[in-house]
């Protein structure tokens, strides 16, 4: 895969990041050597191999429906938040 | 001339006791952030685990429709960055979704059926809700993580009468599989609509666009009819490339049409990914077991009522459009009422009172033991049908259940007793000596007369029935 400005712009939009325009070829290059050195992976013959998703074998264990609250979690989980107000999370307006 | 190609997603919420992946009860009307923890948060450390519920109902969904239920189904991350979504990304089923390939059968004003296919459906975590206010925005997680089953149909629907078929279908299946509550209002049965327009004989699809944000089936057609509309007048004006592309629009309801919601140069890029975190889903035969027994569907409830019951294919269609309809209609044939009788005081008479309160059925003052005792006081000539309608005007704003004495305050009792009635006519007939002289020669018209006469005189008690069989063998005497 070729990394290039358009790629990288798509990345910054994707990860909400900014790279300053100086240092923009040097990530490029980065990123490159980074694709470049999994790409050694497709040199494996896959062709006659199901797609793994994980090493474990089985199925996912499963959760009965029986429900569980502690208002303590959700009050501790409120203090730690950046801002909150009346029970709410409050963040910077969204723009639709 | 053009035909429209219409596709529909429809998200809605199964109605289990906790959350898809973790313990946390999911309620509607909580107060904010109280049904959250650290997986529906996803904080760093924590694992979801599979609601088994969830997931047997959605096998209950795939059997009620004839699909295929996937025995090893997968879950994939969604990546997608917006503050209802503290994990930035959905939790979801791209590639192995737990069904495929079902069929939906709608009915068709014509009488006829129409079946359409259901694509697959897949098992997602909703997001949180976000109040926009001013400078910031409030974000209530009690949503995060509740069970959706998303159902894809194929683009087999032609008109927005067909895709609201097929909705009302869809919602009175999953009421009836009791998988979810399915209330528009509060957002458990959700729409998207993709639509696109072709010239007729065209084998390939026009260019679909996405409607979003429409939370009754009343906007769902008018933003259909609209868009349709919309891109039909661009084909007509040579100007349908530049004007319809792939793109998610929103129905604005008070302005009456569809809006751009974003760019097309801004499509999203959710990077689907097979969620780390969770192994395969895997369908025992246990869970097989459990989600095989259905209960009495829309369409079998058709082929009982229309067979079984003599009813029109209308009336039965209408009364199982709503499974608390049809448990109405049933509990009032289970104590001995006429199906006839039956069908139209519930369309009809309750249904009618009910629509002038804005009362659903499951919210009627009258219950189906009452409306059916007192319909068989109709049947045994305690009361007329104009009576009962006055009962049935009284039970709706009173707590009083007990049918007799309800009649017998009212002054509705009706007197079927020959007797009493063979008084009346004694009296009638006496102060119309002369039309009864008319009658006896030949004048037979008057026999309304004489009927009225005795209604008036019994102020409508008689029953009318006995009083024409009663009045008929006088007059000939």
């Amino acid at each position: 895969m070729q990394i290039d400005a358009t790629v990288l712009s798509g990345l910054e939009k994707l990860s909400r990041l900014q790279i300053d325009s100086d240092k923009q070829k040097n990530m490029i290059d980065q990123l490159s050597e980074i694709v470049t050195y999994v790409e050694n992976l497709s040199e494996l013959d896959t062709d006659h191999l199901d797609a793994a998703f994980s090493t474990l074998t089985g199925g996912t264990p499963l959760r009965q429906d029986d429900s569980r609250s502690d208002p303590s979690i959700p009050e501790a989980i409120l203090k730690y938040a950046p801002e909150s107000a009346d029970d709410f999370f409050v963040v910077p307006a969204i723009i639709d | 001339m053009f035909e429209t190609v219409i596709g529909l997603e429809v998200h809605i919420q199964l109605n289990t006791a906790t959350k898809l992946f973790c313990a946390c009860p999911t309620s509607f009307a909580a107060h904010p952030n109280t049904y959250i923890c650290p997986t529906c948060l996803a904080l760093p450390g924590a694992l979801p685990v599979v609601n088994e519920t969830a997931v047997i109902k959605a096998m209950r969904f795939a059997n009620a429709i004839g699909a295929r239920i996937n025995e090893t189904s997968r879950f994939d991350r969604k990546s997608y960055f917006y503050p209802d979504s503290p994990s930035a990304y959905q939790i979801t089923q791209f590639y192995e979704p737990i069904l495929r390939n079902g069929t939906v059968r709608i009915d068709l004003e014509d009488g006829t059926q129409k079946s359409i296919r259901v694509h697959e459906a897949h098992l997602e975590a909703d997001a949180g809700k976000n109040i926009h206010e001013g400078a910031v925005s409030r974000v209530d997680l009690n949503r995060a993580g509740t069970p959706l089953l998303e159902i894809v149909s194929a683009p087999d629907l032609r008109s927005a009468h067909e895709a609201i078929a097929y909705l009302k279908k869809l919602h009175a299946t999953v009421r009836y599989l009791d998988i979810s509550d399915a209330n528009m209002q509060e957002g458990s049965f959700r729409c998207d609509v993709n639509v696109s327009v072709r010239p007729k004989g065209q084998e390939a699809f026009g260019t679909r666009v996405e409607i979003k944000n429409m939370n009754s089936f009343r906007f769902i057609s008018e933003a259909i009819e609209y868009e349709v509309q919309r891109q039909i007048e661009a084909y007509e004006d040579g100007v349908y490339d530049d004007e319809v592309w792939q793109e998610t629009r929103l129905w604005d309801p008070d302005r009456h049409e569809t809006r751009s919601m974003r760019g097309k140069e801004e499509a999203a890029d959710y990077r689907y990914f097979p969620e780390p975190d969770l192994r395969p889903v895997m369908i025992t035969e246990a869970m097989q077991e459990a989600a095989r027994e259905l209960p009495e569907l829309p369409d079998q409830k058709v082929a009982r009522y229309t067979e079984k019951l003599g009813l029109k294919k209308y009336d039965a269609l209408v009364i199982t459009a709503d499974k608390e309809l049809a448990h109405y209609f049933e509990a009032m044939i289970d104590i001995g009422v006429p199906e006839r009788s039956a069908v139209t005081w519930l369309t009809s008479e309750l249904l009618g009172r009910l629509n002038k309160a804005s009362l659903p059925i499951t919210e009627s003052p009258v219950d189906a033991r009452t409306l059916g005792t007192l319909i068989l006081k109709i049947e045994e000539g305690i009361v007329s049908g104009k009576g009962a309608k006055e009962v049935l005007d009284h039970l709706m704003k009173h707590e009083e259940r007990d049918i007799d004495a309800i009649i017998e305050k009212l002054g509705l009792k009706q007197v079927s007793d020959d007797g009493a009635i063979l008084a009346i006519i004694e009296k009638v007939l006496r102060a119309n000596e002369d039309k009864v002289a008319e009658y006896r020669n030949g004048k037979e018209k008057l026999l309304g007369f004489f009927v009225g006469q005795v209604m008036k005189a019994s102020r409508g008690a008689a029953n009318p029935a006995k009083v024409n069989q009663l009045l008929k063998r006088r007059l000939i005497e």
